[in-house]
């Protein structure tokens, strides 16, 4: 018994230093496809989704404006909360979004769950009992990323309006804004430090905000525009752009440390050959996994090469439409995809063979030797 | 911990040899972290909503006066290097005095002869000029003729020079004919001033 404790203190330590690295990727095998569940319940496409610490249900949502809270072990994936979308005009009466949700965040202790949407606010919902608790209105334009700070009730959100929100949600309260970025802000990440990484589109960078510091580190080397990113433990980072180009980032070099250019292949969209967007990028939490996601019919797993300067691809999982957003379970058993038709963030392509749901996928590990 | 920190600087001071590497070993530390590692900016202050895409050089605006790149000023070099303009300049008052008989508006005709008289007087003032310059490298010949032959080169006063000034001006004066109206002008001039010294009525 002393020794798993001494084993878990091991682990916070080396957690926290960013250097904690579970060498998965080499014993997950490629399901088989019977055993992956779709779920449905969205009208329109799944734009984000989470899972809740536990690992016991998972929250979608979609452009209608809907929320959906299920339970995913029982078979047909029991929906326990839905909380309708609103028509456009209805924002004071309805109990819930009226315009698209972009993103979505839930605390680490599974208690409060934040959504933001195009009406610039920020709704904040008991996890449980899926009752709104508070809005937090602020922001001038779309909210486009939120996370909650590990072991806190601490909430970080990106807007449109290029500006990074830190707000307190046990005390309803907001505490600080940082500015930087040149252009719409994409995605948001954060982990137990008090530091969250933004993808910042257009503009072309990665920006880590020290917020007790009130500093950012400025991280370049993408070409096109950064759609999505993810941290995979303190020190490292993942993003995904829409020139197909997937990268990995270390706090300590301006360039990325690995980048995978034409991660999905070429797509022959009116005539030119131009490569697959990258429209979600998932990464197991402190292990050498990543997945992406894109409209090009499938869902591609990487491994991180030593030191996470190499990227390899392992293999595919075949989906229909746009993965709008992946996440993987805190223990590494499922994959989460949200499908949907379109693109979360716009209709530039409409795939009509799929269809709006979410799809879990187990990931079995090979038995390795004790 | 102080004393242990202090400990350790000692002995580190000692093994490298000294505070003259202590200090390098600093800064090629700081400058390789800026170089390698990511840009570290502040995230307080609001960024402008207009982006630089392209940098946009700043014109760099000289005065050739005062610039170190254009030289000295060297007047008889200057004359050389631009004598095309005195071409030009002629060209022009030529077209100014055409103009000006050709036309009929009087604030216009105003204006033309007014910048005619302009152009003339630049041009005597040049002239003025270039006379001067003329006589002081005439003086300086001379003077170095005088030196060659071994006397002792001798530098007039601005009082000679001033009379020398005089002479050559009667010698153009009756070469033109109005050597007596400017002599008589001087007279009255000077029989003005004189009677301004004298003792006046009012003092009595």
């Amino acid at each position: 018994p002393a020794d798993l404790i001494g084993d878990r203190l091991k682990e916070d330590v080396l957690e926290q230093k960013g250097r904690l690295q579970r060498l998965v990727a080499k014993d997950v095998q490629p399901p088989d496809p019977a055993s992956i569940r779709v779920l449905r319940g969205h009208q329109l496409p799944v734009t984000c989704l989470v899972i809740s610490p536990d690992d016991r249900f998972i929250f979608s949502a979609s452009k209608d404006g809907s929320l959906i809270k299920c339970k995913w072990e029982v078979e047909s994936g029991k929906r326990l909360c839905v909380v309708p979308g609103g028509k456009k005009g209805t924002e004071e009466q309805h109990m819930g979004h009226a315009s698209h949700i972009l993103c979505m965040a839930i605390s680490s202790d599974g208690k409060y769950l934040a959504t933001g949407d195009r009406n610039k606010l920020i709704m904040i919902w008991d996890a449980d009992t899926c009752k709104r608790l508070h809005i937090f209105t602020g922001h001038r334009d779309a909210v486009s990323g939120l996370s909650f700070r590990k072991g806190t009730h601490q909430l970080y959100s990106a807007s449109h309006d290029r500006c990074v929100k830190v707000w307190n949600v046990a005390e309803n309260a907001y505490v600080e804004t940082l500015f930087g970025h040149q252009d719409v802000i994409t995605g948001l990440d954060s982990l137990s430090r008090e530091c969250c990484v933004t993808a910042g589109g257009r503009d072309g960078t990665v920006r880590l905000w020290k917020i007790p510091e009130e500093s950012q580190l400025v991280f370049y080397g993408h070409q096109g525009s950064i759609d999505c990113i993810q941290l995979i433990n303190e020190e490292h980072m993942v993003s995904g752009a829409d020139d197909g180009s997937v990268a990995l980032w270390g706090l300590t070099k301006k360039k990325p440390l690995a980048l995978a250019r034409q991660a999905h292949g070429m797509q022959d969209a009116q005539g030119l050959q131009q490569p697959y967007w990258i429209s979600a990028v998932a990464a197991l939490r402190n292990s050498d996994l990543l997945a992406t996601g894109s409209h090009s019919a499938s869902v591609k797993l990487w491994k991180c090469g030593e030191g996470f300067r190499k990227l390899e691809p392992l293999w595919d999982i075949p989906v229909v439409g746009f993965v709008n957003s992946l996440k993987f379970s805190a223990a590494g058993d499922f994959l989460v995809a949200g499908l949907g038709q379109e693109h979360r963030l716009g209709r530039w392509w409409r795939v009509k063979e799929a269809k709006n749901s979410i799809c879990i996928i187990p990931l079995k590990r090979r038995a390795t030797a004790p | 911990l102080r004393v242990q920190s202090d400990m350790r600087t000692r002995v580190c001071k000692q093994v490298t040899g000294g505070k003259k590497t202590a200090k390098p070993t600093k800064a090629t530390l700081k400058q390789q972290q800026s170089k390698k590692g990511p840009l570290e900016m502040s995230a307080k202050k609001p960024v402008p909503f207009l982006r630089q895409v392209v940098s946009v050089t700043k014109k760099v605006h000289r005065d050739p006066r005062f610039d170190d790149l254009s030289g000295e000023y060297k007047p008889e070099i200057f004359m050389k290097t631009y004598s095309f303009l005195d071409s030009i300049k002629k060209q022009e008052k030529e077209m100014i005095q055409k103009q000006l008989k050709k036309c009929r508006n009087m604030e216009q005709k105003e204006k033309l002869q007014q910048l005619l008289n302009r152009m003339t007087q630049q041009e005597q003032a040049q002239k003025k000029q270039q006379k001067l310059r003329e006589r002081e490298l005439s003086l300086k010949r001379q003077q170095r003729e005088l030196a060659k032959q071994g006397k002792k080169p001798f530098f007039l006063k601005k009082s000679e020079k001033r009379k020398l000034e005089l002479a050559e001006k009667y010698a153009e004066l009756k070469r033109s004919g109005k050597l007596e109206s400017f002599l008589n002008k001087k007279r009255k001039r000077n029989a003005i001033k004189d009677k301004r010294r004298l003792p006046s009525q009012k003092n009595l």
